[in-house]
């Protein structure tokens, strides 16, 4: 039996096809990358997650429609409740509860993309392929972003549609840049998040140990950030000067600071509730400054990336 | 045979020349990994020897421009390794020594991924995965996760990964680490058929002589980042004057007497077997052996030009 020669050609021959010049493996690592993520089950549960603001307040708003529409008070009710409702503030509000599962996301995307490379030696793979450091980098990078741009986009651009289309005459369309500036914000998170995760990802070759340093860093600041907001709002905003400016001190907190710095908004109470005992919110900071501060720690953390992504280890 | 040109370079005659290497000199901080290391690379398989240490994975290294060197200059298919690393590496393929591989993909898809890696188009990438999975032996396991593979497999995988793209140049280091005694003869084989009249050239580092002598046309020798020896493997295996071992049934001593009157030197034998050394052509050693054999009545059994193994060629080059 062994003697039997298979039917088809299994010698060794030479590949005359085409081949690409390099300068486009980017988007082969990045693609790979959103081909990677998009199996996995959890993503598509947690894109659901990070849209909980917008799914209730659409369904809300549906509802006050519908009852104050079929009901002769309903008008008077209805221009209630519209008049509490601040739309630019929905946004904020759709955004910041957005940030948990984002970082939730960011992890699944990111954590392991440069960490399993360093385990599984795989630098040496990529990098003897025509294909250098700043492409991997870069594929990595947008590998990450775009998928967390596009799950914080799409329910962002259903809400803005939904109220463009039926809540006109209570004033949605006052800010005619709102989704263009939603537009500006969400990119700017993506490559926060995808910059962060990607930087703590290369120090580390195990994938778990960079979700835990991330998440890490994540939730320290956050209860920095909860206490000066709580210090806040207990003190009526009567508080000294850095309270206000300690509140973005956190990965939550910069993107919150950007996100109220380009709508130009302070915020309010979610679900157009009135604020208890008129608590004030946390003012927006300075737009120049909190941008700055987001593009600092962007760079430095894809800086961190470049320097430890290399194919071989050079003992000096 | 290899022959130094007027740089002093060695390189082979009416062979094209695959890398060329000048004074290349690599040091990481106080340590000198290669030390004005000058070579030509024809093109065929050529077995880059040396001890644990002594520069032959820095060199691989630098010709796919991994570390800069600290001074010196080289050439890869006529691409500067110093400018033009992408170039290169879009026409070498790279076995490295470690296990690698891309975390979480079945075989094909890691195959194909490096296609695309190395510039293919998707379609062309898939075809050619399953293709060169088939030919390194790994067809029945080609949608298995690579991280389930055995140590054999993932060898192989390897290479799959470096012939994907049908690179011109295929960069070998140590093919055979940590595989069993089939494995190895298979690795070989596999090597040894890409690198014989498919237009692929070669180079395998390692230091098992056997492994290289197996599958190598031709040897580099570096010992402590120097460049001890080069050449083919017959030429170097040849010992001066042409010496011939003479099989006998059982040890004569008039025989040995014999050849020895007719001016022939002949060494103390070695078993059955005697070392002739003499000035004659082959043919007409080849008489006088037999009629020394058929005057001392002695049988001869076996009659062969003397060679060096290759362990003897490279201890020589290791104390020189």
């Amino acid at each position: 039996m062994s003697n039997i020669k298979p039917i088809a050609d299994l010698s060794y021959r030479n590949y005359d096809g085409p081949l690409k010049k390099p300068g486009s493996r980017w988007w082969v690592i990045a693609k790979n990358g959103i081909r990677i993520a998009l199996k996995k089950k959890a993503l598509w549960g947690l894109m659901f997650v990070s849209a909980w603001y917008y799914l209730v307040m659409l369904v809300v708003l549906f509802f006050v429609q519908q009852v104050t529409s079929s009901n002769p008070a309903g008008a008077q009710a209805m221009k209630a409740f519209m008049e509490r409702l601040i739309w630019p503030d929905q946004f904020l509000h759709g955004f910041s509860y957005a940030q948990l599962p984002m970082l939730i996301i960011a992890l699944m995307l990111g954590a392991g993309s440069i960490a399993n490379d360093n385990r599984a030696n795989a630098m040496l793979v990529y990098l003897s392929k025509p294909c250098d450091k700043r492409e991997y980098l870069f594929g990595k990078w947008i590998g990450i972003a775009l998928p967390i741009f596009v799950i914080m986009v799409v329910p962002t651009i259903i809400f803005y549609g939904y109220g463009a289309l039926t809540f006109r005459e209570y004033g949605f369309l006052k800010d005619a840049w709102l989704l263009p500036k939603m537009l500006a914000i969400i990119p700017i998170a993506a490559i926060f998040h995808a910059s962060i995760v990607v930087g703590i990802s290369s120090m580390f070759n195990q994938a778990r140990n960079a979700s835990a340093t991330y998440a890490g860093i994540y939730f320290i600041t956050n209860f920095f950030t909860l206490l000066m907001g709580g210090i806040w709002a207990s003190s009526r905003g009567e508080t000294p000067f850095p309270v206000k400016h300690l509140f973005y001190a956190s990965i939550d907190g910069v993107l919150i600071g950007v996100c109220k710095a380009i709508i130009g908004t302070k915020g309010s109470a979610p679900f157009g509730i009135q604020s208890p005992g008129g608590v004030s919110q946390v003012p927006a900071p300075n737009i120049a400054a909190i941008l700055g501060i987001a593009l600092l720690i962007s760079v430095v953390f894809v800086l961190i990336a470049w320097r430890k992504i290399r194919a071989v280890e050079v003992i000096g | 045979m290899a022959h130094e040109n007027s740089s002093g370079v060695l390189s082979y005659a009416r062979l094209v020349t695959v890398a060329r290497i000048s004074n290349l000199t690599v040091r990481y901080g106080n340590f000198t990994a290669l030390d004005d290391l000058s070579c030509e690379i024809p093109e065929g398989c050529t077995g880059l020897l040396g001890p644990n240490g002594a520069g032959k994975t820095t060199l691989l290294k630098t010709i796919l421009g991994f570390v800069n060197p600290t001074s010196g200059e080289g050439t890869v298919m006529g691409k500067d390794i110093r400018t033009d690393g992408m170039a290169i590496r879009q026409l070498i393929g790279l076995m490295p020594e470690q296990d690698c591989h891309i975390p979480g993909m079945t075989a094909v898809g890691f195959v194909s991924y490096a296609g695309e890696l190395s510039g293919m188009p998707p379609a062309d990438a898939l075809r050619r995965a399953h293709e060169v999975l088939e030919y390194c032996g790994l067809g029945e396991a080609r949608y298995r996760n690579v991280e389930t593979y055995s140590t054999g497999m993932k060898q192989r995988i390897k290479l799959a990964q470096a012939l994907v793209h049908g690179p011109k140049l295929l960069l070998l280091d140590e093919p055979t680490n940590g595989l069993d005694p089939r494995g190895r003869e298979e690795m070989l084989d596999l090597v040894r058929s890409v690198s014989h009249g498919r237009g692929v050239n070669v180079i395998v580092s390692s230091h098992l002589l056997p492994d290289i002598e197996r599958v190598c046309d031709r040897v580099i020798v570096v010992i402590k980042g120097k460049l001890r020896t080069a050449g083919t493997i017959k030429d170097l295996k040849k010992l001066a004057g042409q010496p011939a071992d003479v099989e006998l049934r059982e040890p004569s001593l008039a025989f040995s007497n014999l050849l020895m009157d007719k001016g022939l030197t002949v060494a103390p034998p070695k078993g059955n077997v005697y070392r002739v050394q003499s000035e004659l052509p082959p043919e007409e050693l080849l008489r006088v052996v037999q009629r020394a054999a058929i005057e001392s009545g002695a049988q001869v059994r076996g009659f062969e030009t003397a060679v060096r193994t290759l362990e003897e060629v490279f201890l020589e080059a290791l104390t020189s």
